[in-house]
């Protein structure tokens, strides 16, 4: 039984530690001074600012990741394992240093003539978009291709021989049985782009009222001793957070055939 | 017609070279081949699923290698079934008509009289999750056939059921071919399943066609020993034609220096002496003679003194293991139930044993 009680005792250890971690912030405010950072304006810009840009950039993130999903997990093509490692680029990746990397980039030729003819990113809002969706792309299309390669080609076989096109059997077949996966890495890209900071920063810079999105912006409250707001803003993250891995939990049981 | 003429597949896993396979409309053909010798792969390749490296592909007068698989008009029934889980009984069997555009009235007539065949309307709004094993084969195959295809592809439509289920699915497969006659191409593994209801069938053996035939060619006048020995089939010998016989047109053989009289009707080839041939005997045309009994002059070529050294009851017949009175030769002997009965046989009783002309079959 010593075995049992060690292994179980190891999980109740890292619970106590998260969870006290938690209990401090609430300890550590008052529900007057919570609601007046709360309304405060450049709290809820802070918010709405981060949705936004969250939102967009999981788009984008679904936008590419899912046909790239599609391709790794259906098809064997040249340079398949080159593209599956560069997948990881943003996890091995400091994210200070992806956000350093695009203001390299922004400074060579081609960047600046992007910058100039087109979007400007540096310390603007689209910063913010890229910033995030660099962070989250690869990481929205390996968890995509996971949740295709748990479907069987074999439906995609049948459909066709049944006489769908490709693009018919996927959206008629493999799209509707792969669906919960699929949302379920889009709910947590999603929630992986709202606490994004690092890259963010760097790009985008921290001025308020224009690009400072929550995580941002808990770092500055915290720079100017405003310890009310940055717990605000840090609850505020955490129950996003928190509402999005039950979201997860959430669609395992919809959709369930088998 | 159904005609496939030099397929050649090469995939990193498998390589076939040259493959040719022509179904008559309406028949039951099988390729019938080892398990893991790229069965699965030859279908997915007729279906359109790999492009084949060589070959034509022909559905009636159309050349379908270069078309994509909707085009074809082939249905294929996966070993797994692959029932599109999140659809309905009805919306599975109806998926092939809407995919195709069709209108669902010009089919209406013809998919009740398969729900009828395959006893499946009291399955229509359940979702495949929630039915048994059986019942998802008869729903696949009723999906398959529903869009009325040019040819029906099986991969192994028999296997990983429990022995009712499958006689009953064997049954189903017989009746949808007499009452309708689709073109049928079945992959397998069990030769017992092709002898049960193939018309014809192609035996592929280490990516090779090692014999393309009737049932009862196949069964009864195997190509090659490879091709006896996938089949199933016992007393397989290796032997050398050491003279003939021609006023009667016989040959002799010798088999561990024991020599049998073999007529010409039982060889392929020229019968050359000097060379070497597999020799089938065939356990059901073996006789067991019963003692005091007259022999037939017609008999009298090839007799055997020896003893029993096994006997196994197969349920519907025995088989009786012989070997002669040198120990040169030993082969199972056929026989049904009463005869065995009749005989009285038991191990190591001595008995005399004549081969008919109709036991023998040399292979190439």
């Amino acid at each position: 039984m010593t075995f049992r009680y060690t292994m179980i005792g190891a999980a109740i250890c890292i619970f106590i530690f998260y969870f006290g971690l938690l209990a401090s912030l609430l300890f550590s405010t008052s529900l007057t001074g919570f609601w007046e950072s709360l309304a405060h304006p450049s709290t809820l810009f802070s918010i709405r600012l981060s949705l936004i840009a969250a939102t967009l950039a999981t788009f984008l993130a679904v936008l590419i990741g899912l046909p790239a999903a599609y391709a790794l997990s259906r098809f064997q093509f040249r340079g398949k394992q080159i593209v599956d490692v560069f997948l990881e680029i943003p996890i091995i990746m400091s994210p200070i240093a992806l956000g350093a990397s695009f203001l390299v980039f922004f400074n060579t030729p081609l960047g600046e003539v992007i910058q100039r003819k087109g979007i400007f990113f540096v310390f603007e809002f689209p910063g913010i978009l890229l910033a995030q969706f660099a962070t989250i792309a690869g990481l929205t299309t390996r968890l995509m291709k996971a949740s295709l390669d748990e479907i069987s080609p074999r439906y995609e076989a049948v459909a066709r021989s049944l006489g769908s096109s490709s693009w018919q059997a996927f959206y008629r077949v493999t799209l509707p049985l792969t669906f919960r996966g699929l949302l379920a890495s889009v709910i947590l890209s999603w929630a992986k782009a709202a606490g994004e900071f690092g890259a963010t920063v760097t790009l985008a810079g921290a001025m308020p009222g224009k690009t400072e999105t929550m995580p941002i912006a808990i770092f500055t409250a915290l720079a100017s001793a405003n310890i009310e707001k940055a717990i605000v803003l840090v609850l505020i993250l955490l129950i996003l957070g928190l509402v999005a891995l039950y979201a997860v939990r959430l669609t395992g049981k919809l959709y369930r055939y088998d | 017609m159904i005609k496939i003429e030099g397929l050649a597949i090469l995939l990193k896993t498998f390589s076939l070279t040259d493959l040719h396979i022509e179904i008559e409309e309406g028949e039951f053909h099988f390729l019938l081949g080892p398990t893991g010798s790229g069965k699965t792969l030859i279908l997915e390749s007729i279906i359109g699923l790999h492009k084949p490296k060589k070959g034509k592909i022909w559905i009636g007068e159309k050349e379908v290698q270069n078309l994509p698989p909707e085009k074809r008009e082939i249905s294929y029934v996966p070993q797994d079934l692959a029932l599109f889980p999140h659809l309905s009984v009805r919306e599975n069997i109806l998926y092939g008509i809407k995919a195709k555009n069709h209108s669902l009235k010009n089919y209406d007539k013809y998919v009740d009289s398969l729900i009828q065949v395959m006893r499946v309307g009291h399955l229509l709004d359940r979702y495949p999750a929630n039915l048994s094993g059986g019942e998802k084969k008869r729903v696949a195959l009723l999906r398959a056939l529903a869009p009325k295809p040019k040819l029906l592809l099986l991969d192994e439509p028999l296997s990983g059921l429990d022995p009712s289920i499958k006689y009953e699915i064997q049954q189903l497969l017989k009746t949808l071919h007499t009452s309708l006659h689709p073109t049928v191409l079945c992959v397998s593994h069990d030769f017992e399943e092709a002898f049960l209801m193939g018309d014809k069938m192609t035996v592929f053996i280490n990516g090779n066609v090692e014999q393309v035939g009737t049932r009862d060619d196949v069964f009864l006048k195997p190509r090659t020993k490879q091709a006896a020995q996938f089949l199933g089939l016992r007393n397989l010998y290796r032997g050398k034609i050491f003279g003939k016989e021609d006023h009667v047109e016989r040959s002799f053989i010798d088999i561990n220096g024991l020599r049998f009289s073999i007529p010409k009707g039982a060889c392929q080839s020229k019968m050359d002496s000097g060379r070497e041939i597999d020799l089938y005997i065939r356990p059901e045309e073996v006789m067991i003679l019963r003692e005091g009994k007259s022999v037939k002059e017609s008999l009298k070529r090839n007799i055997f003194i020896g003893n029993i050294i096994d006997i196994a009851n197969r349920g519907r017949h025995h088989s009786v293991f012989f070997q002669d009175g040198e120990g040169k030769i030993s082969f199972e002997i056929s026989i049904p139930n009463y005869a065995f009965r009749n005989l009285d046989l038991s191990i190591d009783k001595q008995v005399t044993v004549a081969l008919r002309d109709e036991s023998f079959w040399v292979m190439e």
